[in-house]
């Protein structure tokens, strides 16, 4: 019996959200992998057409206030951001890795939508830097949507991250 | 070879330097770390003897001018010395030192030939007007420095050029001729490849056409044009003037007419007490006439020289016999000689006028460039004219100082050799040497004077006796800024060094024959003072130096004379502090600062410093607050930082505590000077800081009231980054449009902004506000050429969700982006409708952190904050502008501090020195930032 089939109201139960945190789980190593060694462009996919994206510091999540590192209202948005990197922005040379880690599930709306939080820490690797640093830590506080075919997509996923000061810039997405 | 034998070596190794003669040739021999070297004795430049000179490193300064040579190699070290010296092979047999008196062929052989410059012919036409010593200069620094194109001397006078102190001097007296005094030798203007057009006067410029028209109707077209029509004889109107022969003396010209006057006369009057008029007198006095000199001031050179040394070349031109009168004014000139004011008649036979020269500036004023006004053409540290196709060097040139503004024009055989030299580093793109220390001579009544430095009449003035008296002028900081010397070239030498090292030095010291100045400069001058440390490039602004960015002794003064100076330092919004009692954590420069909102309403900033021992106090990045209690030791502070409660203050039964004196009103946390603009909130370490409004100005605050109107502002967030580069790399980015279209592949690709669309680089008097501001355009409207131009432009990519770029009109202003630059430390940032602040808060001298408050209006809708949000992706350290921004900083600083050092080039657009542009392809705002930089860090 799957909680993907939309018709009746999802159960909110320990079962559900066990199986959700596995597929969310299985998600994020597919999201992270596309953003480590993958195809920026494909990035976006993992969104709902409608999603919103946003990385925020915890000053300003804590405090309400909604700007964002990147601000993204659907995948249109996501997409221009993608190809923008990935064909005008000049940046120096470097490997980003996104570690997903502490997976929770904090709840599973009538509609099917998972709640979920989990932790992440971005390492950015410089051609003059080749030790590697801790770019950013924080965590991710998302809304997945089961898709009528299996999976999951993003309807929303918020970066709060605690590593305050940002070292130069933040050129991929986390 | 020709062997023979001197003086035993002993006798060189034991005395250092000594004259010999060997095969009728006058040699010097000189012991240099037990070695013995032989060399011409008489230096190449005028007659004296090297072995009188001092010796030091390797070289040895003639005793006259200080000419310097290697003498190794004999090689000349520079001005006053042009030509190396013989050198001669020697050995030590027996003890005896032999001599080779067949010269060794030396580094003159291998002067540079025109074909030898390399890279092939330069395209460039260079046309020099003005064949005196300085257009000489020129065409042979030109081939030096290495410039390979065709270059044409055009002069006036017929005779090949030549240097002019001879013919006040041994030319009059017959001891020299003309041709020794002539600037090339022989063959050397063919050798040089200069194509010398004598005896042909230009009539004028054509600077539209880059043409000069000739007095024989032909035009000469350059690419390059070097004006160096020196100066002529200022002339007097006097009444009778047409019943005598008037001479002057300026050209060979006058010097043949003058000769022989001088030998017919018996009785000569020189009208005019400066130095030409007294080396006349000398010369007159030479030949045994009489001689008077009238000079209308109360003393000789009086805007030249302070009182000591006039007074002493008035009274040895006393002792030499010619009658000074001084405070004379001229009535008239008649045969029976020069009528006074006064009625007197000073009888003369022969009248010469010394009234010093003006500057031949008319060709470079009549055709539109810049004059000083005292006459002369304006140039900047290159020896570059307003017109940046047009040089002008020697007598003609008025040095105009980038920082101070002063203006300098000087008449001496160095300057016209040195401006020469500049511009034609300059010109063939090779680095300008740094700024010789200045130097003028005059030869008078068998002595020599010699200047070094810049005198001024009112300079404080120290006289010191040597051999010969000298004077050394004082600066306010009893620094030695000139010195004036009349036969002891050695306390010139001292005072060379003495104005070089910049220490203040003790004026009775000074004066004290007893003491040793060599000995001054051991005892207080271990340290440099950092303006003689950090020097800026001769070339000025157009280079900026690595130093500015990467010196922790610059960046430390930074701190003191421009964060903490009197500048008004954004701290943050009055909305981050709506309620009393909120506060946030910022800084003003580095320093932390607390920004506060007092029962009163009012906003006070404090230092985040306990008063008791240093602590910072306020640990939170905001909050509310009562009070402020310190963790440490729980001193309070009110929300004025006034210091409210010490615990046990009074002590514990009588005993501890503080003391009766102590009163907590002397001890609150520092306050600053705080002042808001429509909601953004300001400070300053400066009680004399002018009010903000005139800090800005009124069209800096026109483009800053556009974005702070007085609506009440909604902050929607921050962004904290560090950036691994100095701070002014920052407002620099600002302040270059040129990097916009080329490094922003984002903004062209999607019509943001194109080379060509209507935008402005706005930069405020002072130079150190500035606006860069942009109007959108339709990327269709970029033409081919353009594109082509910017390798950044990409066709065809559009943006699937246009939001991100559309603007919504909603300020009353002819721009759609501008970017304001309040120095030092703010940006105020309107791209289309995303707002916001940027706050540098500098961390040393390689990184500094930035602090973005993003912020909209109380009154925006949903929607409008949302677009804000959204149009936001362009900006802060993810932004798609931003972030080539950070990374474009970051490889600057990289490239200072990895690479070998060295300077900037900030050169683009030197039609505009510095300051607002009005096209983007130019660094005059950056330039115009360090000129005001530079005025406040005293460098
Ligand atoms: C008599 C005398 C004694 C001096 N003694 C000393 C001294 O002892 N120590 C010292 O340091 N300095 C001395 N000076 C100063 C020094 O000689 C000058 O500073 C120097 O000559 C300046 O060189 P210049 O090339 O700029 O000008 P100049 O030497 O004056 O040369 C300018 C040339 O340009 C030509 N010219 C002008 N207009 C045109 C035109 N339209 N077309 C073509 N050609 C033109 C003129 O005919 C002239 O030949 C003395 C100067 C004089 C006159
Ligand atoms: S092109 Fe400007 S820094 Fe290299
Ligand atoms: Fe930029």
């Amino acid at each position: 019996m799957s909680m993907m089939t939309g018709e009746r109201a999802a159960a909110d139960t320990r079962a559900a959200r066990r199986e959700a945190r596995l597929a969310i789980e299985e998600f994020n190593a597919e999201y992270c992998a596309v953003l480590d060694d993958g195809d920026l462009m494909d990035w976006p996919d993992f969104f709902t057409a409608e999603a919103f994206y946003n990385i925020t510091s915890r000053e300003n999540f804590d405090h309400g206030r909604p700007v964002g590192l990147v601000y993204c209202e659907g995948r249109a948005m996501l997409r221009d951001r993608a190809l923008a990197i990935a064909k005008t922005s000049m940046f120096g040379p470097r490997y980003l890795r996104h570690y997903m880690a502490n997976t929770r599930v904090t709840g599973i709306e009538p509609g099917g939508t998972i709640c979920a939080t989990v932790n992440y820490i971005l390492i950015e690797t410089l051609a003059e830097l080749p030790e590697g640093r801790l770019h950013q830590a924080g965590r991710m506080i998302d809304r997945f949507e089961p898709q009528p075919g299996g999976g999951l997509l993003l309807s929303s996923r918020i970066a709060v991250y605690d590593t305050l000061l940002v070292p130069n810039a933040l050129v991929l997405p986390v | 070879m020709s062997w023979h034998p001197s003086i035993p070596a002993a006798e060189v190794r034991e005395k250092g330097a000594v004259a010999v003669e060997a095969d009728g040739l006058r040699l010097a021999l000189f012991a240099l770390e037990g070695e013995i070297f032989a060399t011409a004795n008489i230096c190449t430049h005028a007659f004296a003897l090297l072995t009188e000179g001092h010796v030091e490193g390797g070289c040895v300064e003639c005793p006259l001018h200080q000419g310097l040579f290697d003498i190794r190699t004999g090689k000349a070290q520079g001005a006053p010395v042009t030509k190396d010296l013989a050198t001669y092979a020697v050995k030590v047999e027996d003890g005896t030192v032999w001599i080779d008196t067949e010269p060794r062929a030396g580094a003159e052989a291998e002067a540079p030939a025109f074909a030898g410059a390399g890279q092939g012919p330069d395209p460039r036409r260079v046309v020099i007007l003005g064949g005196g010593q300085a257009g000489a200069e020129a065409a042979r620094a030109l081939r030096a420095e290495g410039f390979a194109g065709p270059v044409t001397l055009v002069g006036a006078e017929a005779h090949a050029p030549y240097e002019r102190p001879p013919l006040s001097k041994d030319l009059l007296l017959g001891r020299t001729t003309l041709a020794e005094a002539e600037v090339f030798e022989p063959g050397e203007a063919e050798r040089l490849g200069t194509v010398l057009r004598l005896g042909l006067r230009a009539t004028a410029i054509d600077r539209a056409a880059r043409q000069v028209a000739l007095e024989d109707g032909t035009a000469l077209g350059y690419d390059i044009l070097i004006l160096a029509t020196g100066a002529e004889a200022r002339r007097l109107a006097l009444p009778g003037a047409e019943t005598v022969t008037l001479h002057s003396l300026r050209d060979a010209g006058d010097a043949q007419r003058l000769g022989p006057a001088l030998r017919a006369a018996s009785r000569v009057a020189v009208i005019g007490g400066g130095f030409i008029g007294l080396e006349i007198a000398s010369a007159a006095r030479a030949l045994g006439r009489d001689v008077a000199v009238i000079e209308a001031q109360d003393r000789l050179l009086k805007r030249l020289l302070p009182e000591g040394p006039a007074e002493l070349l008035a009274w040895v031109a006393g002792e030499n016999g010619v009658a000074l009168h001084l405070g004379a004014a001229v009535a008239g000139v008649s045969p029976e000689g020069v009528a006074l004011a006064d009625g007197r008649l000073v009888a003369a036979d022969c009248i010469v006028i010394g009234a010093g020269a003006v500057p031949g500036d008319a060709l470079g004023r009549a055709a539109g460039l810049e004059t000083a006004t005292a006459g002369g053409i304006l140039v900047n540290a290159r020896g570059a004219t307003s017109d940046p196709a047009i040089y002008a060097i020697g007598d003609v040139a008025v040095a105009r100082d980038e920082i101070s503004g002063a203006e300098t024009r000087m008449e001496s055989w160095q300057n016209a050799r040195a401006s020469a030299l500049r511009a034609a580093c300059a010109i063939a793109g090779t680095p300008l040497p740094a700024p010789e220390t200045p130097w003028f001579w005059s030869d008078l009544f068998g002595g020599t004077l010699q200047i070094a430095g810049l005198p001024a009449p009112d300079l404080p003035t120290v006289r010191r006796d040597g051999d010969a008296p000298a004077f050394y002028c004082l600066d306010a900081a009893s620094r030695v800024t000139a010195c004036i010397e009349f036969g002891d070239p050695e306390l010139l030498r001292l005072g060379r060094r003495l104005i070089a090292s910049g220490q203040p030095v003790d004026p009775a010291r000074l004066a004290d024959p007893d003491t040793d100045l060599s000995l001054i400069e051991e005892d207080d001058m271990k340290m440099l003072p950092i303006e003689k440390r950090f020097t800026w490039p001769a070339s000025g602004l157009d280079r900026v130096p690595d130093w500015v960015y990467t010196s922790r002794e610059i960046y430390d003064r930074e701190i003191e004379r421009i964060f903490h100076g009197p500048t008004w330092n954004y701290v943050g919004l009055a909305a981050e502090v709506p309620e009393p009692g909120d506060y946030i954590r910022t800084n003003v420069g580095p320093t932390p600062v607390v920004m506060v909102r007092d029962h009163d309403g009012g906003i006070n900033v404090v230092e985040n410093r306990c008063s008791h021992r240093a602590a910072e106090f306020c640990r939170e990045l905001r909050g509310n607050a009562e009070e402020f209690v310190c963790p440490y030791h729980q001193w309070s502070y009110d929300l004025k930082g006034n210091l409210s409660g010490v615990p046990f203050r009074r002590g514990v039964n009588g005993e501890g505590g503080m003391g009766p004196d102590f009163d907590p009103a002397n001890h609150g946390v520092r306050k600053l000077k705080v002042t808001q603009r429509n909601g953004a909130v300001f400070a300053s370490f400066s009680e004399e800081v002018e009010s903000f409004e005139d800090y800005m100005g009124a069209e800096m605050l026109a483009d800053f009231d556009t974005v702070f109107p007085g609506r009440k502002l909604r902050v929607l967030g921050h962004y904290r980054h560090t950036l691994m580069g100095n701070w002014k790399l920052y407002p620099e980015n600002l302040k270059d449009p040129y990097h916009a279209t080329l490094l922003h592949t984002f903004l062209v690709t999607f019509g943001l902004l194109v080379a060509g669309n209507k935008s402005a680089m706005i930069v405020d008097p002072r130079g150190r506000h500035s606006t860069m501001a942009s109007a959108k355009s339709d990327g269709a409207t970029v033409s081919a050429e353009n594109k082509a131009e910017m390798r950044a432009y990409r066709d065809g990519m559009v943006l699937e969700d246009p939001r991100l770029m559309e603007f919504v009109e909603e300020f009353d202003s002819p721009w759609s982006v501008t970017m304001q630059v309040v120095w030092p430390g703010l940006i105020v940032q309107r791209e289309m409708n995303t707002l916001g602040v940027r706050q540098i808060v500098p961390n040393g001298p390689n990184e500094f952190t930035m602090v973005w408050t993003m912020f909209g209006y109380e009154d925006d809708d949903e929607e409008m904050t949302r677009h804000r949000l959204r149009q936001g992706n362009l900006m802060g350290p993810a932004g798609f502008l931003g972030l080539e921004d950070n990374e474009a900083i970051k490889f600057v600083q990289d490239g200072m501090l990895n690479s070998t050092g060295g300077e900037h080039l900030v050169a683009l657009d030197p039609k505009v020195p510095a300051g607002t542009s009005n096209t983007l392809i130019s660094e005059a705002a950056i330039r115009a930032m360090y000129r005001h930089w530079r005025q406040e860090m005293g460098l």
